[in-house]
């Protein structure tokens, strides 16, 4: 197990390396230049001159890889063009939020989507499986900004039950111990902090879990379905087993890996995901970074970014394929 | 001399504002904490360092700049300095005055002028260099004077010391950069409280302050909510006091809510059609005029600004420098005069791309696209071109951009704006030239008589406006939501100033 964990993280490297490059080219061969979104309106072609010099920005784009990538290997990603702080503190200071955010959108999917599954596949063509299809497919189908906008204005700007954006009222931070808001707010028994905490996660958590709650739903469902009908669970039934049993021990716990992957990968995709949800709830999260770096044409911010998300991604697939062997003992890593 | 006159009169003005509003016993002065909901990104603590206008006032407001605009004088006014002196030309002296202290209770010395207008032009993350461009040398005669050279004549210096946010030279000797984070002591009314990039800004009155009055909020956020949607979502259940940029769908809105009100300023932000005259059909003046009648200004403000903008008459508007009340522009909306011109330089069918920002100004991409169909009616084939802001902002810059729809801001005084777009090698965002127009516009900056000046700029912009290498349009009237607990006048030029912000007592 440890010898196959090794050479999967190995194999990280040239993932990243490739990740890199190409991020560098892209942004590079895209129009549009950081310099222009950097300098004043009133900015002279000297001023301009003057800020690209300073970033290095009148270097060959060769240059400035190379430059990046000797200074990448020690985590270090350079300064953001537009906030002039080192890219790895602003990920680090933000990170949390994005991964906060996206656990309990996926605790949500999980404590939702799987039971509904399992649910509307013990009664096949039944007005639960109906309705559950219904909502699975309403789900996956339904944008996230649209859902994310109406859920404000109903819950913040109607009811006014729940506010419009952030992640903890103004004054009512508190000091941070991990990042996680929640977890913080337990470690230091701040009870109004904590139900603060989730009041401010309510809202997007619905709007960036909803879709994957729909599609785990539909792979429950229809990863049930196929298990049912094997021969293992007839023989089962044969023997007398009770069908809850059948369902939860037997066809459950086979169905569990395709689920598993499922969860795996839609939770590195909720990261990345959260995107639109972060700027529609002003989330200050990775997603949201991302965003203002692309519209600044911040290349360290951006290639900071993407290579994080791809380690993170990597590294997720890498606990699922182990959290295999644990759900089904068969499967041995090699 | 003359300018040394006018800023000490206001000089007289800024202290009897500040001995009628005494800062009270802090018992007496409101505790209120207000939310300014904004729309630009935070860029950190460098206060050299953001190019965004609304940040920069910010910074203003925390160190303090030499002069700063007053909105109700109409003028530039002293700020940290106590005037502004033309000494000749191109030699200014600058007083500082001895009564303000830095937050810590450190003086602003004049080697703290000389400092800060080196940080602009060298700190490495400055992006502000313009603001000091035209400034050829500094030094500090005694601890409050400073002598400031500029490279040629510029009776607009005290417009660019409006911008020059001063801070210490003794913290950063001691603590280099870190000091704008660490040791972020200015002399202004509001002191830094915290910033998070990208996200927020608090800052805390300063309740000795004499440019503060009891009223003021004691604790001001500055939130970016970039979502308009948001914003007014904000407003209505408390969470902001006051939001920037209620677009026109969603005014009736928030001017609706039982907690808030909607308030309009004019915005100094010309909107034009740039046309490049090194390009064709632009390089004909037929062309372009054609272009000037065939917009239906009028039509496009009622049906798509909802009636909030103001038609220019020439680059300026009421309320800028170099406005002038009686001068109309030749060019009214008359569709059959655009065709007439297009035929007479044979250019009916020509083809040209028109490029808009989409999302950056208030329904830039629908103005545009009811343009399409009135430049069509006066003969041109128009492809519209709607590309990403970066890129159409970098392409404009380096003068790649044949006609497009755009915005300058920073406009109290045109003529930084005026000479960067329209005078020879004023950039190459426009790449026009005309011998007579450089003329008028050197003439309008080297005039230090403010009558006379005026007269210039006035000149200047109806030869420009005859000349048409830009169209143009309206002013913005900028919606701003306002809690119905504030008292509030928004400002144009993107001022979101403490000292306008005023909390109703039992609010």
């Amino acid at each position: 197990m440890l010898g196959y964990i090794t050479r999967r993280l190995l194999g990280v490297i040239p993932v990243l390396l490739m990740v890199s490059l190409i991020v560098f080219m892209l942004m590079h061969a895209a129009p549009g230049d950081p310099v222009s979104m950097l300098i004043s309106d009133e900015a002279s072609p000297e001023d301009r001159a003057r800020v690209a010099a300073a970033w290095g920005l009148d270097q060959p784009v060769w240059v400035q890889y190379l430059n990046f990538l000797q200074n990448a290997v020690m985590l270090d990603f350079g300064d953001s063009f537009r906030y002039q702080q080192p890219v790895i503190d602003l990920v680090l200071e933000r990170l949390p939020a994005s991964l906060e955010l996206a656990l309990y959108a996926t605790l949500m999917a999980v404590i939702v989507g799987i039971p509904l599954g399992i649910w509307a596949a013990a009664r096949p063509n039944s007005i639960v499986d109906t309705l559950a299809s219904f909502g699975g497919f309403f789900g996956i189908s339904m944008p996230n900004f649209w859902l994310g906008i109406m859920l404000i204005l109903i819950f913040a700007g109607q009811l006014n039950l729940l506010p419009s954006g952030g992640r903890m009222s103004w004054g009512d931070e508190i000091p941070r111990l991990t990042g996680f808001l929640t977890v913080d707010a337990v470690l230091q028994g701040r009870w109004g902090e904590l139900r603060l905490a989730f009041v401010h996660l309510l809202l997007p958590t619905v709007v960036l879990g909803t879709a994957m709650t729909g599609i785990i739903m539909q792979l429950t469902r229809a990863s049930m379905l196929e298990n049912l009908a094997e021969d293992y669970v007839m023989t089962a039934r044969a023997k007398g087993v009770r069908a809850r049993t059948i369902l939860w021990l037997h066809a459950f716990r086979n169905a569990l890996v395709s689920v598993i992957t499922i969860i795996g990968l839609e939770f590195g995709a909720l990261l990345s995901g959260a995107i639109i949800v972060e700027t529609i709830f002003s989330w200050p999260g990775i997603g949201q970074l991302l965003i203002q770096g692309i519209g600044a044409r911040d290349f360290p911010l951006i290639t900071g970014l993407v290579i994080i998300y791809t380690a993170l991604f990597v590294l997720l697939n890498l606990l699922i394929d182990v959290l295999y062997t644990i759900v089904d003992p068969r499967i041995r890593m090699r | 001399m003359r300018m040394k006159a006018k800023l000490a009169g206001s000089v007289a003005g800024a202290l009897a504002l500040a001995t009628a509003m005494p800062a009270a016993a802090s018992e007496d002065m409101t505790d209120a904490r207000i939310t300014v909901a904004m729309t630009e990104t935070i860029a950190g603590y460098n206060p050299y360092g953001d190019a965004v206008v609304l940040i920069g006032s910010l910074w203003c407001k925390v160190y303090g700049c030499l002069t700063r605009f007053d909105f109700d004088e109409g003028q530039f006014v002293p700020y940290l300095a106590e005037s502004v002196e033309a000494i000749d030309e191109t030699t200014w002296h600058v007083h500082l005055r001895e009564d303000w202290v830095r937050h810590n209770g450190d003086p602003v010395l004049a080697e703290d002028v000389v400092h800060s207008i080196d940080r602009m032009q060298n700190d490495p993350g400055s992006v502000r260099q313009f603001v000091v461009d035209p400034i050829e040398s500094s030094r500090a005669i005694d601890d409050l004077t400073v002598e400031i050279v500029t490279h040629e004549p510029m009776a607009t210096l005290p417009d660019n010391l409006s911008l020059l946010t001063v801070t210490s030279k003794a913290l950063h000797d001691e603590h280099g950069s870190d000091m704008y984070r660490e040791h972020p002591y200015g002399a202004g009314p509001y002191r830094l409280v915290e910033v998070s990039a990208g996200e927020h800004m608090i800052l805390e009155r300063v309740d000795d302050h004499p440019m503060v009055s009891p009223t003021n909020p004691q604790q001001i956020m500055y939130r970016i909510i970039a979502e308009p949607e948001a914003r007014v979502t904000a407003l209505a259940n408390d969470e902001v006091q006051i939001a920037q940029g209620i677009p026109p769908q969603l005014v009736d809105r928030a001017d609706d809510l039982d907690n808030a009100r909607i308030e309009f300023a004019n915005s100094v932000e010309m909107m034009f059609l740039a046309m490049n005259p090194s390009t064709h059909p632009w390089d004909v003046p037929e062309a372009r005029q054609a272009v000037a009648h065939a917009i239906d200004r009028e039509a496009i403000v009622q049906a798509l600004l909802g009636g909030q903008a103001t038609l220019l008459h020439g680059a300026v508007g009421e309320g800028q420098f170099g406005y002038d009340p009686d001068f109309r522009t030749p060019y009214e909306h008359d569709p059959d005069r655009a065709r007439e011109l297009l035929e007479s330089a044979d250019l009916v069918g020509v083809e040209i791309d028109f490029y808009t920002p989409v999302g950056r100004y208030v329904q830039d991409r629908q103005i545009a696209e009811a343009m399409v169909p009135m430049l069509e009616q006066a003969g041109f084939t128009v492809n519209l071109q709607t590309p990403e802001w970066s890129t159409l902002w970098s392409n404009v810059q380096s003068g790649g951009v044949p006609f497009y729809y755009m915005g300058r801001g920073q406009m109290l005084d045109p003529s930084r704006a005026l000479h960067q777009y329209f005078r020879t090698d004023g950039s190459p965002r426009l790449d026009f030239s005309d011998p007579e127009l450089d003329e008028l516009f050197d003439a309008e900056r080297q005039e230090f008589d403010p009558d006379r000046r005026l007269e210039r700029m006035q000149e200047a912009i109806a030869a420009l406006t005859e000349a048409a290498p830009a169209h143009f349009l309206w002013l913005h009237q900028l919606a701003w939501g306002v809690s119905e607990g504030i008292d509030y006048t928004p400002r144009p030029a993107d001022r979101v100033d403490g000292w306008d912000i005023h909390v109703r007592a039992g609010d």
